[in-house]
């Protein structure tokens, strides 16, 4: 985890922090979160039982244009968009019929999309925004801190701020002080819980 | 005669004559594997005639290697079958044991998680008793193995080796009464073992396995099977014609000391019972055909000597 600033996990039990470390490094680049967390502290308590997990996220302003994933060649009449991957392919697609009509857009195959008779040059094309990633990066985080919580660990609470968040599981029910907990935590990493 | 549990492993061409061999000196061909080019078999052996395999094999540039696990049915206990634990390091585990001749089966537990909360039922008990060996892969703390260990170890009465991600002496000091074979620094983890020190812990988990087997082994060696599994095995091969439909890879499991036939109970339980092994002996006088609480298996277990008096 170097990409990110600073990385605790806090446990009873020294192993088992170690093994945390581990699966969160591996749950977070398996989910390419990495590169989004800039400080991240995770507790972790089996007599309780609890796991927080508390972070500051970067600041994510990159949105995904057309240009990022496909190569727009300007032909005669048409504009051919020849696709690198297909991960934007079907937001692509909506965007292109609600702003050309449907008959303007053509899909060859699965990587290559032709738009005929369209007002806009190519440099229009690649500019157009498709996606935003910070729109789906709380779902994310949260799907991939299911992962990593203890299993068994159903009883949840989460938040999500503007750039901090918090997840705290359990499998009894969560005390009345949990927040004061999260504080603490969020006070460890030298940041004030919003 | 003593059977030794052995691997051939050679070329496609002239490996009939290896079968041929193997079944013509009184072995037992347990499964077969045609990879490509490449011929695996998994068999038992006359333990004298280990050497004349050994003699045919090198021409054809086959190897026979011992393998231990070959003939036995083990279960891979995971406290639940969602991403926490798969495919890593379950299946990582139940896949190793396969390569070395062992059949594997994961048991995933329905209500095996957390701490408090966890819990074994019936099914999932007698499903792991129809093991020959139960290895348990638990989580990353002390405190959760100690508490949930005696739960899900409840009514087990098949040698159990526990993996967790303390070390073998914590295993060892929490797990109250002692259970067989412990494996330490193996527990939760959520990326593929490739590193050499992973993969040592994969053979650490394959030794532990094959010593407490051994010991079974040896168990078993004071009160003789009324019959060899794999000969058992042979015949219904050769009696029963339906299990040549059956698609599942073994469709007759080796074991330790029984047999699980694939094939439905209710219909083929009476057939089985009457097949003759020599001398008017069947199989119904020399094992118990009981229903498996695996499907609608049927599970054939052999009776010692000492209550048939019998050894064919």
């Amino acid at each position: 985890m170097q990409a990110v600033e600073y990385f605790e996990v806090e446990c009873p039990e020294p192993l088992g922090a170690e093994y945390y470390k581990q699966i969160t490094n591996d749950v977070l680049l398996d989910h390419n979160l990495i590169r989004a967390i800039h400080k991240l502290h995770i507790y972790v308590d089996p007599g309780v039982p609890i796991f927080v997990a508390v972070g500051v996220l970067k600041k994510i302003s990159s949105m995904v244009r057309v240009q990022d994933f496909a190569a727009v060649n300007p032909l005669e009449g048409k504009i051919m968009l020849v696709l690198a991957n297909e991960t934007y392919l079907a937001p692509m697609l909506k965007i292109f019929w609600t702003q050309f009509g449907q008959e303007h857009v053509e899909q060859a195959d699965r990587f290559t999309v032709i738009l005929r008779g369209v007002a806009i040059g190519a440099k229009e094309v690649e500019d157009i925004v498709v996606a935003d990633p910070s729109e789906s990066i709380y779902k994310d985080m949260i799907y991939a801190f299911k992962c990593i919580a203890p299993e068994g660990f159903r009883i949840r609470r989460e938040r999500y701020f503007k750039d901090k968040f918090f997840f705290v599981s359990s499998e009894d029910t969560l005390a009345d002080d949990v927040d004061a907990l999260v504080k603490s935590k969020f006070e460890m990493m030298g940041e004030t819980m919003p | 005669m003593i059977l030794v549990p052995v691997t051939y492993r050679g070329g496609i061409y002239r490996h009939s004559e290896i079968m041929d061999l193997i079944e013509d000196i009184g072995g037992y061909i347990v499964q077969k594997h045609v990879i490509a080019q490449e011929v695996v078999l998994l068999c038992f052996m006359p333990q004298d005639d280990i050497e004349i395999l050994r003699r045919m094999a090198k021409p054809l540039g086959g190897e026979v290697t011992d393998s231990p696990l070959v003939g036995t049915e083990i279960a891979i206990v995971i406290p639940s079958l969602e991403i926490h634990h798969l495919p890593h390091p379950a299946c990582d585990i139940a896949e190793y044991v396969r390569r070395l001749g062992a059949k594997s089966n994961m048991v995933g537990l329905a209500r095996g998680v957390g701490k408090r909360i966890a819990a074994l039922n019936d099914e999932e008990r007698d499903v792991i008793n129809e093991h020959d060996i139960a290895v348990y892969v638990l989580g990353n703390f002390e405190k959760c193995i100690e508490h949930k260990m005696p739960i899900l170890r409840r009514g087990i009465d098949v040698p159990i080796v526990l993996c967790g991600a303390p070390t073998k002496e914590a295993l060892q000091r929490i797990v109250d009464p002692p259970v067989d074979g412990y494996v330490g620094n193996v527990g939760r983890f959520m990326h593929r073992t490739k590193e050499s020190d992973e993969l040592a812990k994969l053979d650490e988990i394959i030794s532990e396995i094959t010593r407490v087997l051994e010991k079974k082994r040896v168990e078993i060696a004071k009160d003789p099977l009324s019959v060899a599994p794999a000969r058992l095995m042979d015949l219904i091969n050769e009696n029963v014609p339906k299990i040549h439909e059956v698609t599942s890879p073994t469709p007759l499991t080796v074991q330790m000391s029984g047999l699980r036939v694939k094939l439905p109970y209710d219909v083929f339980a009476g057939e089985i019972r009457k097949i003759e092994i020599e001398d008017n002996i069947t199989i119904g006088n020399v094992a118990q055909v009981n229903p498996s609480r695996m499907r609608d298996y049927i599970l054939l277990k052999i009776l010692p000597f000492s209550e048939t008096n019998v050894v064919v």
